[in-house]
């Protein structure tokens, strides 16, 4: 297929995604919040110090930085929200690409293995499944410590995340495998690597996106936990390091809501949106809810 | 022998090795803790204004290593872990340290299983319900309201909403107290004890109880049954019977719901296995007294022998939910699932 064809195969599946209202919205969502961290590449460099600014202000609308009002260790919070954004996204983004990737190559080849091979993949993932996620991952994050970065949380967080989505790519690899056509593929003489390629694969892959989005959501959660623990890098602005500070100095209980509400709304709105679109990505792969026409 | 005792036997292997390898995993990152518990015992001794002698503090430091089982070459920790892995008793809690780390989870079990085995179950029951009517209602401004709202409560975890809900009810309308919960001796001699202990236990659960129902319920379990229910009435059979003329009622009861119980069943199961963990960060927010929160504690302050407890529990809650599901469940409630004689 020529790179014009893809690129009008892409198109088309977007129009027919974007005929759902879940997925405009959805969309919409993340767009906003998507130019919200982009505004991160012009917030002030004093931004990062502490008590630059007048400290527990509440929002006013002289200038930008003062929008959101500033907290009590004396930065605005507007700044500190779009780097959040931003730094957030990007710990979603990187578990994703990693985690989930790393799911779908083993749950190929557990599903393809067959015999012992087959039986040491299972043990492995299941071995995985069975550990408590949170409390290894907040063990993971105290031997760690040290070497916590923004760019090693994505990869602590992939030590988990990759479990389920290797067990469900391994049982459709194994429900697709055993139907009709693939027998017939074989017999028909086309190679094993053919057969995965162009029959198995198309099926992985609708999962796999889906799972792919659901994994941004999960990762950006889990930070926010270890966060709430303390236990994220805190001295990087995520949405998780945002509510650990709001929560160390009581804003709460101290009326600051221009500095509790930013992280809480936009967390729930990052879950929604994201899950907007992978409903609707899951619905537009599944024919049967798919709705005529489209066959 | 008999397929099913075969299948059993298998069943059960893999279960034991399953949590043999899981048990060890824990175990090395557990131990890849940096903080000591006997280093930081002795210095709180050594607070107390006791002098010790260098040789002393070593003898010291040497019955306290033995009797958490830390001396010796690492493979002997690893062995005298393991033996008390099969006995899932890991000797003295450093945290509360002359009492056995099984006496301090025990404490802290009821409150913890309590909690989320009745969540899970209210939550549960109530989404599959309102899923299943939800699919058979002819008023789509009613399905439709109740969808949205599940839609955005779905992808929340319910640490996040638990956030908003204290903001809300203890701070703008204050109904709940966020006062750490205390664990009172539970003495039920006489009836007002007991009214005080149960006007105790709401008092403490109510909160995290309502966030963790409110998210799962009317998120995640009525979400799974809705979809599952739609796309099972969209299957042949569902639709030939409708054609058959079959009454409704008997639809939903005998050809959709029966069917979309496998999965919801499995996934119940395995919540239920789930509840040794504790809600981790639920209860940390809320200060209540669970296994989440002693877990935590535990890791922070490099208590092995409680947070390996706690693992091992939760561990063995899964996978005896899931060895369940496969060997007893399924058969009872899938059809399709039969064994050949």
């Amino acid at each position: 297929m020529s790179t014009s064809l893809k690129i009008y195969a892409f198109i088309k599946i977007f129009k027919s995604l974007f005929k759902y209202r879940r997925f405009r919205i959805g969309l919409a969502i993340i767009t906003i919040i998507a130019i919200l961290s982009i505004a991160s590449l012009f917030s002030p460099p004093q931004y990062k110090r502490w008590y630059a600014y007048p400290k527990d202000r509440p929002p006013q609308l002289t200038s930008i930085d003062m929008i959101l009002g500033t907290t009590t260790n004396g930065r605005p919070v507007f700044w500190i929200m779009v780097n959040a954004l931003a730094n957030s996204l990007y710990i979603g983004l990187l578990t994703a690409l990693i985690g989930s990737h790393a799911g779908l190559l083993v749950g190929l080849l557990a599903g393809l293995s067959r015999g012992k091979t087959e039986s040491a993949f299972i043990l492995l993932i299941d071995s995985f499944i069975v550990m408590p996620g949170l409390p290894i991952l907040i063990v993971l994050a105290l031997a760690l410590k040290q070497s916590m970065t923004i760019l090693t949380i994505p990869l602590i967080l992939s030590i988990i995340a990759w479990a389920w989505p290797a067990r469900n790519v391994r049982s459709i690899t194994l429900s697709v495998i055993s139907k009709d056509f693939i027998t017939i593929a074989s017999f028909s003489g086309i190679k094993f690597f053919n057969i995965l390629l162009h029959e198995v694969m198309p099926y992985v892959l609708g999962w796999h996106l889906t799972n792919f989005i659901n994994t941004i959501i999960w990762a950006i959660g889990m930070e926010t936990a270890l966060a709430v623990f303390g236990l994220s890098i805190l001295s990087e602005d995520t949405l998780g390091t945002m509510i650990y500070w709001v929560l160390n100095y009581n804003a709460l209980f101290r009326g600051m809501w221009w500095w509790l509400l930013p992280p809480i709304i936009l967390l729930i709105s990052i879950f929604v949106g994201f899950y907007l679109i992978s409903v609707s990505v899951s619905s537009y792969l599944n024919p049967r809810l798919r709705g005529g026409g489209q066959q | 022998m008999h397929p099913f005792v075969k299948h059993l036997v298998n069943r059960t292997m893999v279960m034991v090795i399953t949590l043999f390898i899981a048990f060890n995993i824990s175990y090395l990152l557990i131990r890849a803790i940096p903080t000591s518990a006997v280093d930081a015992m002795l210095g709180a001794i050594a607070q107390l204004g006791q002098r010790l002698d260098p040789e002393e503090y070593m003898r010291m430091r040497q019955v306290l290593l033995e009797l958490f089982g830390l001396s010796g070459s690492p493979l002997d920790q690893y062995l005298t872990y393991l033996k008390r892995f099969f006995t899932l008793d890991f000797g003295f809690s450093f945290i509360v340290f002359p009492r056995p780390a099984r006496e301090i989870v025990l404490r802290y079990l009821p409150w913890s299983v309590g909690l989320l085995l009745f969540t899970t179950v209210i939550s549960w029951t109530l989404g599959n319900i309102i899923g299943v009517i939800v699919s058979f209602v002819k008023n789509r401004y009613i399905s439709g309201a109740l969808e949205n709202i599940a839609i955005v409560l779905y992808p929340i975890p319910y640490y996040v909403f638990s956030l908003a809900l204290i903001y809300i009810f203890a701070y703008l309308i204050p109904i709940f107290s966020l006062s750490p919960a205390t664990m009172p001796a539970i003495s039920i001699a006489s009836l007002w004890d007991l009214i005080n202990v149960v006007f105790h236990i709401l008092k403490t659960a109510s909160a995290p109880a309502l966030s963790i129902i409110v998210i799962s319920a009317l998120g995640w379990w009525f979400i799974s049954s809705r979809t599952l229910s739609l796309a099972t009435m969209t299957e042949d059979y569902v639709i030939y019977a409708r054609l058959r003329g079959i009454d409704i009622g008997r639809i939903r009861g005998r050809y959709v719901l029966r069917s979309i119980m496998v999965p919801q069943v499995t996934a119940l199961a395995l919540a239920l296995g789930a509840v040794f963990s504790g809600a981790l960060v639920t209860e940390y927010i809320f200060a209540y007294p669970g296994l989440g929160s002693l877990l935590y504690q535990a890791i922070i302050i490099g208590d092995y022998p409680i947070a390996l407890t706690i693992l091992s529990l939760s561990m063995i809650g899964v996978t005896l939910a899931t060895w369940f599901l496969d060997t007893v469940v399924y058969y009872l409630i899938d059809p399709r699932i039969r064994f050949a004689k």
